[in-house]
């Protein structure tokens, strides 16, 4: 007789936002094996991106490998070809790019919580952090005119400015989502039933992060020091009061916190930016065709994101290489899924906050 | 039937697959969910259970490995359903069209009832296509519930059904 | 951003004395068409903590010869060795086909006619 048994889990389920097939091999509740189908969202943007387009049309192209870290994509695509043109943007475009990432960190690492909340099994607290996230959505909505998909960035500026009343608003809506924050980290860390659920669970070493290459708050909650917004100089990260984020256990619990206290850096950020925001133009000209081979590396909700883009001085590049961070993430998710019980996949997997659309692109 | 039929008439349940989109559209039918616009209020809850949808609720163009489940997905939904593509790729394949791996929009598959625009779509236009969706549910609940006939049309003769056609034998009427 | 090249017969050797997990993060493998049959494969480390630091090692050649794995080293690379399998319809020895396309498929996306 069989001694393990096989429990699929996807490509359409409850739990999942998007398709991503899981077979698990199963010994009684344990789990042993992983085998995991990522390709069901795979559409074909890397070819479409120097066949079908321009390069001054790409950068909204690559923003829909992934709505939730759409702007991720167009920053790092625009700095390789600004990069590429021999382009510097100005401070003001430089912060206000900056300012729409780490909105856009908010929102998703909020997304993320609510979403390992309510596979948990607390729909309460899921609805509670969804209702909070909206403070950032309708910041973004007045900053750049839509909720999700806000074409901001664009070669050589951004599309929209800050207006003192948008500078208003978002100082209240920061303001009410930093104590709703506090309360978050305090019911996150004292709660009984939720430490339950996830102090323990899912855990990865430091070893393991080392070994496969962890990434992003993943590896963070396992202690390794890796953040490309302290790794790269293309943002002054560091003046706007950036902090590592650094957990030790590597559990869900450790990823929630990392989370967490990100979301209070970047709240502090954010109202960094808009207070010494400096004055200057929003577009400018960048001339010229790209020409040469460039490398972005920018730090998205999910971990690194790498842009590789090589043109031949014409309209067409000729190749766009996009790494997301899920992409590389997943033989350590595969890890940590060993040793677990079958119960908890639903809550380890949404805890890694995987984004199946950056993988498959 | 006729117990269930005023539940279902304000509160159908949805099922949301998302066969190849950005996420973009998926966020916001969470959203839309979620405690803002609030379509749960309404008893509208996203179930992961095909069987028991009414409306389905489908994001993204059709991509080549996505497209067998998204077919198994509508014909295991019970009729009568109702089809609503969420966002500007699901209805023409946006600007996914012409992928190597994209099928350019769900109608090639299954048929579609509502069409929602929109990159992405905002909540408020979800909640707009399922109250659309619920009047063509209803249409179709009455389209069911109509008696039909199995072999040939209904006549009728002087105002009256005729019964002369109503059925006929195995191979009575067959030319050849 | 240093490149640096090397051949596919001296690669192992090369990121194996070059690789230390502790040290350097292992971004991806990377495929760039040059036409007429060429292709260029890159490997791209980066470092931890010290800014702006990127190796590429890129090796020249063609479709038919095969590409070692690095598995043996960085058990991440199966990733992106799978996707070039699929996306270039190169032979990686230990990286199945079927990460984004079917098992079989005969069209390789990236790959430039020959």
């Amino acid at each position: 007789m069989k001694k393990t048994i096989q429990i699929p889990l996807g490509s359409q389920h409850i739990s999942l936002l998007e398709p991503i097939r899981f077979k698990f091999e199963c010994e009684n509740e344990k789990i042993i094996g992983v085998d995991a189908d990522v390709g069901f969202v795979h559409r074909g943007v890397e070819l479409a991106c120097t066949r079908s387009f321009e390069f001054k049309q790409v950068g909204y192209v690559v923003a829909r490998v992934c709505g939730l870290c759409a702007i991720t994509h167009s920053l790092s695509y625009t700095l390789a070809v600004e990069k590429l043109l021999g382009y510097v943007a100005n401070d003001r475009i430089k912060y206000l790019r900056m300012l729409m990432v780490e909105l856009d960190r908010i929102h998703s690492h909020m997304l993320c919580l609510a979403h390992t909340a309510e596979n948990a099994g607390f729909e309460a607290l899921f609805m509670q952090i969804m209702g909070d996230r909206e403070l950032i959505m309708d910041v973004q909505e007045a900053i750049s005119g839509n909720r999700v998909q806000f074409d901001y960035i664009s070669i050589g500026g951004v599309n929209r400015d800050l207006t003192p009343e948008l500078v208003a608003l978002t100082h209240k809506n920061l303001g009410l989502l930093s104590e709703k924050i506090d309360a978050l980290i305090g019911l996150f860390d004292n709660n009984w039933s939720l430490s339950l659920k996830y102090k323990g669970v899912g855990v990865l070493s430091l070893e393991e992060a080392y070994t496969y290459n962890a990434l992003g708050p993943l590896a963070r909650a396992a202690g390794l020091a890796t953040d490309v917004r302290a790794e790269t100089s293309d943002f002054p990260y560091e003046a706007l009061g950036y902090t590592m984020i650094l957990e030790s256990t590597g559990d869900i619990h450790a990823r929630n916190f990392v989370r967490l206290r990100e979301i209070v850096n970047s709240i502090a950020m954010c109202r960094n930016i808009i207070e010494n925001l400096p004055i200057g133009e929003i577009q400018e000209k960048a001339k010229g065709k790209p020409n040469g081979e460039a490398v972005v590396r920018v730090e998205a909700p999910r971990g690194e994101l790498f842009y590789l883009v090589r043109g031949s001085g014409q309209n067409m590049l000729d190749r766009v290489r996009i790494k997301t961070p899920t992409f590389s993430a997943i033989p350590a998710m595969m890890e940590v899924f060993k040793g677990a019980e079958y119960a908890d996949a639903p809550a380890i997997l949404a805890s890694f906050d995987p984004c199946m659309s950056c993988t498959a692109k | 039937m006729k117990f269930f039929t005023p539940f279902r008439k304000k509160s159908p349940w949805v099922l949301h697959y998302n066969a190849g989109s950005c996420n973009g559209c998926d966020i916001e039918i969470l959203a839309a969910l979620g405690p803002k616009f609030d379509l749960e209020r309404f008893g509208v809850i996203n179930t992961g259970n095909p069987k028991q949808s009414d409306i389905f609720l489908v994001t993204g163009p059709v991509t080549y490995r996505s497209r067998e489940r998204l077919v198994e997905l509508y014909s295991q939904i019970p009729e009568p359903k109702v089809v609503v593509a969420v966002g500007s790729c699901t209805a023409t394949g946006g600007v996914f069209r012409g992928m190597y791996n994209v099928e350019d929009g769900i109608d090639r598959y299954i048929p579609v009832d509502v069409y929602v625009p929109g990159c992405a779509s905002s909540p408020q236009l979800i909640i707009d296509a399922l109250v659309k969706g619920l009047e063509v549910l209803e249409a179709k609940s009455k389209e069911i519930e109509k008696p039909y006939k199995l072999f040939g049309a209904i006549e009728t003769i002087a105002n009256k059904l005729s019964r002369l056609n109503m059925a006929t034998k195995v191979g009575q009427n067959e030319k050849d | 951003m240093k490149k640096i090249e090397t051949t596919l017969s001296t690669l192992l050797r090369d990121i194996g004395a070059f690789y230390i997990p502790k040290l350097w993060h292992f971004l991806s493998v990377n495929g760039i068409d040059l036409g007429e049959g060429k292709i260029e494969l890159q490997w791209i480390f980066s470092a931890y903590g010290v800014k702006d630091e990127i190796v590429i090692y890129y090796v020249l050649s063609d479709y038919n010869t095969p590409v070692p794995s690095l598995v043996s080293l960085i058990p991440s690379a199966i990733m992106g060795e799978r996707e070039i399998v699929d996306m270039f319809g190169l032979t990686v020895d230990g990286a199945e086909s079927g990460l984004y396309l079917d098992e079989d498929s005969r069209t390789h996306p990236l790959r430039g006619e020959s």
